[in-house]
């Protein structure tokens, strides 16, 4: 039976009611009235000393009383600490803490560092980052040896960069830095000129890439100049109307030229839109005029673009493991516990022995799994085509083919095993 | 249906992570208690004796005087009590205003429905942070930890100020070779260290012995020396006041502290100090007598500590990384073969995640995701090299490099690679 879904609500009842009465306000009021109770007796002391044995005597048991209460209002912050404790007990009841087997990186703390500290360059939190890049390298960390990393020290060489301090932030903080810039003037500032300056110096590389990211920017900005958003420069003696599109029109003529070969059909259209400038929305090319995600579809092209040029992915790659992790380990708690019941090890070093349903977005990489031997593809072991067109893994291929003419496993075509080829997902 | 499935979030199960966070506040929430409670019970002991004297002597004609002052001295303990109790008052409002902020948080997550939802992401985002900052805060960077936390508002949901005490500690023992802060802390926690049956007092005791011992020793050289009989000393027999005393007052510390454990083992071997030199390089004293004790100490002070506090031994981003890298990662991650899949030479794929800078050397060494059934990108077809792209997507990098109308170009390779006659792209069958 799952536990009702009310969340936390049980035990914030229980804090409001810590916040609201079971504190610690009851008992000081009761010292204070202690206080009181003194003070009074001493000024009549003060008075008449005679009265002291009697004033004394009488101030006995309010006194008592007094601090009793103390004591007693302190009672329910006791018995609310109780039920909390037991409703807290409850609410994690057969979730243990996370244990720390199976912890590959307490051996590699400098790639953790690392990994830490591009992190938070590729947030922008680029004043954190300097704080923890330098108490990082005045105190840099141990490491410590785990069962499945038998000796930290073996890749020495590439976790020196950190822990001698040469790992060279400074760059790769610059670069971010600018990033950010071109990012900020972007979305808050609506400004493309800081981004098409870093995609035209770029604009060989973004073509291989198969990148339209520098006509995009400049489409962009011929849509600001048409409908008078973003001021090109100096022509403000034009009037209202016809203003904007003719900077507009200046604006292609002065940079569409590179664009003729790949962009032809989409130049076409811009320029088409003059024609329409009156009244462009109703006009065949309103929707060109009229997307208001455009800004923030750059921008996330430009990160990506900006982000895979230094060989980084566009999104940070601790936050979408740690986000992974967090999804995988229910499924792997699970399992540990079925291999303590059933006393059974894992036996696939290489492997993780259950399969962990992510969402689509965290998948990466085509996976092969070969249809005959059920196992993952490797360098080694590499998926190969046949000549009908079928993949099955090299392993397979030999056990299947032993070297001679066989049929294929799913369809009736006979092929000699030299005659596959190994293919790339 | 599949996309469902995997994309459902239950945070009843989410919340394996997040324990640690609730519990601190909880546990601190009881020392106040605790801590409050004695205040009250000894002032009042205190107070009711103190009147009690009071009247007895008043009773007896004492000076109205001593009366006044022996009042006045009841007044000030209560104002000290009072005060007191206003500090821990203090602390306790900023403990529950910490631990709803807490709870806050871990509601939102049963709010969310789905684990593409901005709202999730936003909140891993937070959850990234503390991660960050426990880690940050383990390792001894509290500065960097309290910057970040700083940064992105989540003060309410760390816990800085409890490690740096816990560091100051450490540091106490492992770097500057005192046990008095550990100390204070044993005295501070010795309901709770005596039910789990914590052994740190007695080391810390035991080490006290040691550096008594060893005092004891290295005096009794300067001494040897003054009295100019440095041969034919051996064993116990010391000559100079100075080590004797030192000595002298060892025994007496284990007697006080030591002798209760009933380790007889462990006594002999102090014992045994008494005789062997730091210096004499003889097992098992030199052990005793070695500087590496303090790490000892430091580490024994620290697992205690989390223990007591429900605090999990190793930073809690090393376990959701750990469990995250396998997740992720395949066998073209680190694949001497560029994957055609996702690679940072086309913009038609993004990077992984795995094969990204950050992250690829540490996930060298943990195992790699199992999957059961393969899965490629929809309408496969295969390059003349070998490479398998989804139809779509080789159209679309076509298109977008502009390459002539009836050829095709490999995304990996770009515009300077080869170029293949369309019918050259063949169908393939992965099933």
């Amino acid at each position: 039976m799952a536990p009702p879904p009310n969340g936390m609500q049980e035990l914030m009842e229980q804090v409001e009611l810590f916040e609201k009465t079971a504190n610690l306000s009851a008992s000081i009021n009761d010292v204070h009235n202690t206080i009181d109770l003194l003070t009074t007796a001493r000024a009549k002391i003060a008075a008449d000393p005679q009265t002291a044995p009697l004033t004394l005597a009488k101030l006995q048991d309010p006194l008592k009383k007094s601090l009793e209460a103390a004591q007693k209002d302190i009672k329910p912050i006791y018995s609310g600490l109780g039920k909390y404790g037991k409703a807290l007990d409850k609410r994690f009841k057969d979730k243990p803490l996370p244990t720390a087997e199976n912890d590959a990186l307490s051996s590699h703390p400098q790639l953790i560092n690392r990994a830490i500290a591009m992190h938070l360059l590729r947030e922008g939190e680029f004043s954190v980052a300097s704080t923890f890049i330098q108490e990082a390298n005045r105190h840099p960390p141990h490491a410590e040896p785990t069962l499945n990393t038998p000796n930290p020290y073996l890749n020495e060489s590439w976790e020196k960069d950190i822990a001698e301090g040469t790992f060279n932030s400074e760059k790769l903080q610059e670069q971010f830095a600018e990033m950010y810039h071109i990012l900020h003037e972007l979305r808050q500032e609506k400004n493309l000129g800081p981004a098409i300056e870093w995609a035209r110096a770029r604009s060989d590389i973004l073509e291989a890439r198969g990148s339209n990211l520098e006509f995009e920017l400049c489409r962009l900005q011929f849509v600001c100049l048409f409908s008078g958003h973003g001021t090109d420069g100096e022509d403000q003696l034009m009037d209202g109307t016809l203003h904007g599109p003719l900077q507009a029109w200046t604006y292609a003529r002065r940079e569409f030229g590179s664009f003729q070969r790949r962009y032809a059909k989409e130049v076409q259209k811009l320029m088409g839109a003059l024609a329409y400038h009156e009244n462009v929305p109703e006009s065949p090319y309103g929707n060109y005029f009229s997307n208001d995600t455009a800004w923030e579809e750059v921008a996330t092209s430009f990160t990506r673009e900006f982000c895979s040029l230094l060989g980084l992915s566009a999104d940070s790659p601790l936050y979408i493991a740690a986000t992974a992790g967090a999804i995988a380990l229910p499924h792997l708690l699970k399992l540990q516990s079925i291999m303590e019941k059933t006393r059974t090890e894992w036996t696939t070093q290489n492997e993780l022995p259950v399969e962990i349903p992510l969402p689509p977005s965290y998948h990466f990489h085509s996976i092969f799994v070969c249809p005959v031997s059920k196992e993952q593809s490797t360098d080694q072991n590499p998926p190969m085509m046949m000549p009908c067109g079928h993949v099955i893994a090299d392993e397979s291929l030999q056990r299947l083919s032993k070297g001679a003419r066989f049929k294929c496993p799913y369809c009736p075509s006979e092929s000699h095993p030299r005659d596959a080829k190994k293919v790339f997902l | 249906m599949a996309e469902l499935t995997t994309t459902k979030l239950n945070a009843e199960s989410h919340l394996l992570l997040d324990q640690p966070l609730l519990r601190m506040p909880y546990e601190l929430s009881r020392r106040n208690q605790k801590t409050a409670q004695r205040y009250v019970e000894n002032g009042t002991k205190d107070l009711l004796t103190t009147l009690a004297a009071t009247t007895k002597a008043a009773t007896k004609s004492a000076s109205p005087d001593a009366t006044l002052t022996s009042i006045d001295s009841m007044i000030s303990k209560m104002q000290g009590l009072k005060r007191k109790l206003e500090s821990l008052h203090e602390e306790e409002v900023k403990i529950h205003r910490s631990n709803k902020a807490r709870l806050q948080h871990l509601q939102h997550l049963y709010e969310v429905q789905s684990l593409v939802d901005v709202k999730y992401d936003e909140w891993s985002r937070i959850r990234l942070s503390r991660l960050l900052v426990d880690y940050l805060l383990r390792e001894g960077y509290s500065q960097s930890a309290a910057h970040l936390a700083a940064s992105q508002g989540i003060e309410e949901l760390v816990d800085v100020d409890a490690f740096v005490a816990c560091h100051r500690i450490e540091k106490n023992l492992r770097e500057e070779q005192s046990t008095t802060l550990a100390l204070n802390w044993c005295r501070d926690n010795a309901k709770e260290l005596k039910k789990v049956g914590s052994m740190l007092e007695f080391e810390l005791r035991l080490q006290q012995y040691i550096e008594l011992v060893r005092q004891g020793h290295v005096a009794g050289i300067g001494d040897v020396y003054m009295d100019g009989e440095a041969d034919g000393m051996n064993g116990v027999s010391l000559g100079g006041a100075g080590g004797e005393t030192k000595l002298v007052e060892a025994r007496a510390h284990a007697k006080k502290y030591l002798s209760a454990s009933g380790d007889f083992d462990l006594l002999g071997r102090a014992a045994g100090l008494l005789a062997y030199k730091p210096w004499d390089d003889v097992e098992p004293y030199a052990s005793l007598y070695s500087s590496s004790r303090w790490d000892h100490l430091a580490h024994l002070f620290l697992t205690t500590h989390h223990n007591l506090y429900s605090l999990p031994p190793r930073p809690l981003l090393h376990i959701a990384l750990s469990a995250g890298l396998s997740a992720l990662k395949t066998p073209a991650c680190h694949s001497a073969y560029t994957s055609s899949s996702a690679n940072a030479s086309s913009s038609t794929t993004s990077v992984c995640p795995i094969c990204s800078t950050e992250l690829n050397e540490l996930a060298r060494n943990v195992p790699y995701a199992h999957h059961t059934k393969s899965i490629v990108e929809n309408d496969p077809v295969v390059l003349p090299n070998g490479r398998i792209y989804g139809r779509d997507r080789l159209r679309l990098f076509n298109e977008k490099i502009g390459t002539e109308r009836g050829w095709v170009r490999d995304p990996v390779e770009g515009v300077k690679g080869d170029k293949w006659r369309e019918s050259e792209v063949r169908k393939v069958f992965v099933m």
